[in-house]
This record gives C-alpha cells, sequence and structure tokens, in this order.
C-alpha cells in the first residue's frame, strides 16, 4: 500500500501548499490553511469512502515531523534568552493566569452546556499540547483520544481566532501576543505566532510549555476544588 | 541546492534527536514528554556549546516555519468522530470558542498591564 500512503501524502501537500497560495491573496480567517486543507481532505476521504488509518499512511510521515519541529524550539529559544530573562515575571504570572481559567472556564462552561462529565473532563486540558493533555484527561476521569480532538480543535480555532482578538483588545507588545497565542493554543497558535514574527513565537513556544506545566501540576487540584 | 540538502540533513540529525529524546523520557519516567525534554536538552547543549547553532539552525527554521503543515493529519482524523460531533457538536464549538476567547482575554491583558508597567518604571 506504499502507492496509497504516496498518494495521500501528495494530496496533502498539494492541497496545503495551494491553500496556503489562496490565504496569501485573500487574508479571510475561513481560508485558512489549517482549516481548508484538513475539510478538503476529509470531504475527499468521506467521498471515496476511504478511512482515516489508510489516509494516516501517509499523513504520518507529516506527524512524524511535529516531534523534531518541537525540539526545534530550542532554537528561538537560545536566540531570544536575553529578552526572555527580562520578561520572565510577566510571562510566568499571566501564563499561570491563563492556564487556571483555561481549565475553569472549560469545566463551567461544559457543565452550563449541560454536556456529560466525561465530556466536560476531556474538555478541562483542551488548550495544552497533545501528549500532555491525553496524560491529564486520564488523570481526571476524560476519554484521552476525545480530548486529543478537543486540543485539534482549540488549536486551528484559536490559531484563527488569535489576530482578531489582539487587534480587538489593541494587545500590540510582541510578549503579551507570544503569551496570548501559546496560552490559549498550544503548538498551532505557536506556529501563528511565528508568522507575526521570531520573538512573539519565542514567547509563545514558552508560553505553551508552561501552559503544560502548569495545567499538569494544578488540574486535580482544582477539579477538587469544583467538586 | 546545497541549502536544501543541508536542512535535509539538519532536519535528519534534528529526527534522530528526538527520537533519543522520547526514549530518553520513558526510560528514566521523566513526567513530560520526550518532546519538551528535547528542547531543554538542545537548548543546554546550545548554552554550553557543545552544539554549535549552524548545525542545526537552517533545518531548524524551515521545521518552525511550515509548523502549520504537520499539524494537518491530527486535525483530519477528527472525521473518525463525526457522530460525536454531530450530536453534541454546537455546543463543544460554543465552549471550546468561549472558552478560548477567555484564556485570550486574562493571559494576554494580564500580560499587557504587567508589561506597560515595567516600562513606566523603567523611563
Amino acid at each position: 500500500m506504499i502507492n496509497q500512503a504516496v498518494t495521500y501524502l501528495t494530496a496533502t501537500l498539494v492541497i496545503y501548499y495551494a491553500a496556503k497560495w489562496v490565504y496569501r491573496k485573500y487574508p479571510r480567517v475561513y481560508l485558512s490553511p489549517l482549516l481548508i486543507t484538513p475539510a478538503i481532505l476529509v470531504v475527499v476521504l468521506l467521498t471515496t469512502h476511504a478511512s482515516y488509518s489508510s489516509y494516516n499512511e501517509g499523513g504520518i510521515w507529516l506527524s512524524k515531523l511535529l516531534q523534531p519541529a518541537t525540539v526545534a524550539f530550542a532554537v528561538p529559544l537560545y536566540k531570544n534568552l536575553q529578552t526572555l530573562k527580562k520578561h520572565a515575571g510577566e510571562i510566568f504570572a499571566s501564563v499561570l493566569f491563563g492556564s487556571i481559567m483555561a481549565m475553569l472556564s472549560s469545566a463551567l462552561l461544559a457543565r452550563m452546556m449541560h454536556l456529560n462529565g466525561e465530556l466536560a473532563s476531556s474538555l478541562v486540558p483542551r488548550s495544552v499540547t497533545t501528549p500532555i493533555a491525553m496524560n491529564v484527561s486520564q488523570m481526571i476521569g476524560g476519554v484521552p483520544t476525545i480530548t486529543a480532538v478537543f486540543v485539534i480543535m482549540t488549536g486551528l480555532l484559536g490559531a484563527m481566532m488569535g489576530p482578531s482578538v489582539v487587534k480587538v483588545l489593541r494587545i500590540d507588545g510582541d510578549i503579551a501576543r507570544g503569551i496570548l497565542f501559546g496560552t490559549s493554543a498550544h503548538g498551532t497558535g505557536t506556529s501563528k505566532a511565528f508568522e507575526l514574527n521570531a520573538l512573539t513565537g519565542t514567547v509563545s513556544s514558552i508560553s505553551m510549555i508552561l501552559a503544560a506545566l502548569f495545567t499538569l501540576l494544578g488540574a486535580p487540584m482544582l477539579l477538587g476544588l469544583l467538586g | 541546492m546545497k541549502k536544501v540538502g543541508l536542512a535535509a540533513i539538519q532536519i535528519a540529525i534534528l529526527m534522530g534527536f528526538s527520537e533519543l529524546m522520547n526514549r530518553l523520557a520513558v526510560w528514566t519516567h521523566f513526567p513530560l514528554p520526550g518532546s519538551i525534554l528535547g528542547i531543554l536538552v538542545l537548548f543546554l547543549l546550545l548554552q554550553f556549546r557543545i552544539v554549535k547553532l549552524e548545525w542545526i539552525e537552517l533545518g531548524a527554521t524551515w521545521l518552525l516555519a511550515e509548523l502549520l503543515l504537520f499539524f494537518i493529519p491530527a486535525a483530519v482524523g477528527v472525521m473518525n468522530y463525526i457522530p460525536l460531533l454531530e450530536q453534541d457538536g454546537i455546543r463543544i464549538f460554543a465552549v471550546v470558542i468561549l472558552s478560548t476567547l477567555i484564556v485570550m482575554t486574562s493571559s494576554g491583558l494580564l500580560a499587557g498591564v504587567l508589561s506597560k508597567r515595567k516600562e513606566s518604571r523603567l523611563s
């Protein structure tokens, strides 16, 4: 099935770069390559009655690059160390506050919308990177694979909403913008932040790591409080 | 063309390194995923000049520039959850969008206030 894997991989690349080209000409939220590419692929797979697992034989080669790409965050971290040191206090405080709000608001909103307890617990860690979120979900009585879906939704929506939120709230500093993207939308938000500039992206990657830590340590405590 | 080859070699090095860090994280029962351990270790290697920036910079820059692409297959995976989304999708979307707005507002505004205060103290 090597052929099929190569076909799906090529299709993903072609659709992605075409979507990127369209997005450069017409930068609209709903034309974001991160939304359009998976949407087209899902429609194609459903209409040809192909399964996700057969698609993923090709797709997995792209997912495999996610790991080294995450490790590559060390490079901007190293290059921007001085700036980061200068802003360590506000990054730490803002990410901590944002992470607590992420868990509380997810739990409370899920309850208000009458979603069942299992779904609510699966939503709680949705704003941090997938492996940590799945881990936390397991700890607090959620379903890890469903959490992974919510993490992806959060990343896509966050990366799409972020630029408008930054404009509406008039958040103009690179530091504050980076914190906003990394705390709310983990790696996907961080890649959007790197599109703005390197410093915003670096602050976002630090925020993403801190948010993962705070969520891992804080989720069991916070849920205990909520009861 | 030479640049492309160099970037490809550097990406291969980073792939090998991240795989090594995965194994190390499992082996040492490190509480965070291997990729995060990898960031820390690579950062320290750069900081102590054991690894030179030129060895990986080109590959790292390319990976970071194309980061969104690597999330696409996972996003396609949502198709396996269409029944769940058909049933509770609107409410789930509402929670994710509203909560994300709350997180952005709280972290972004606090960061904005804190950095403004710092600037005014410095000037």
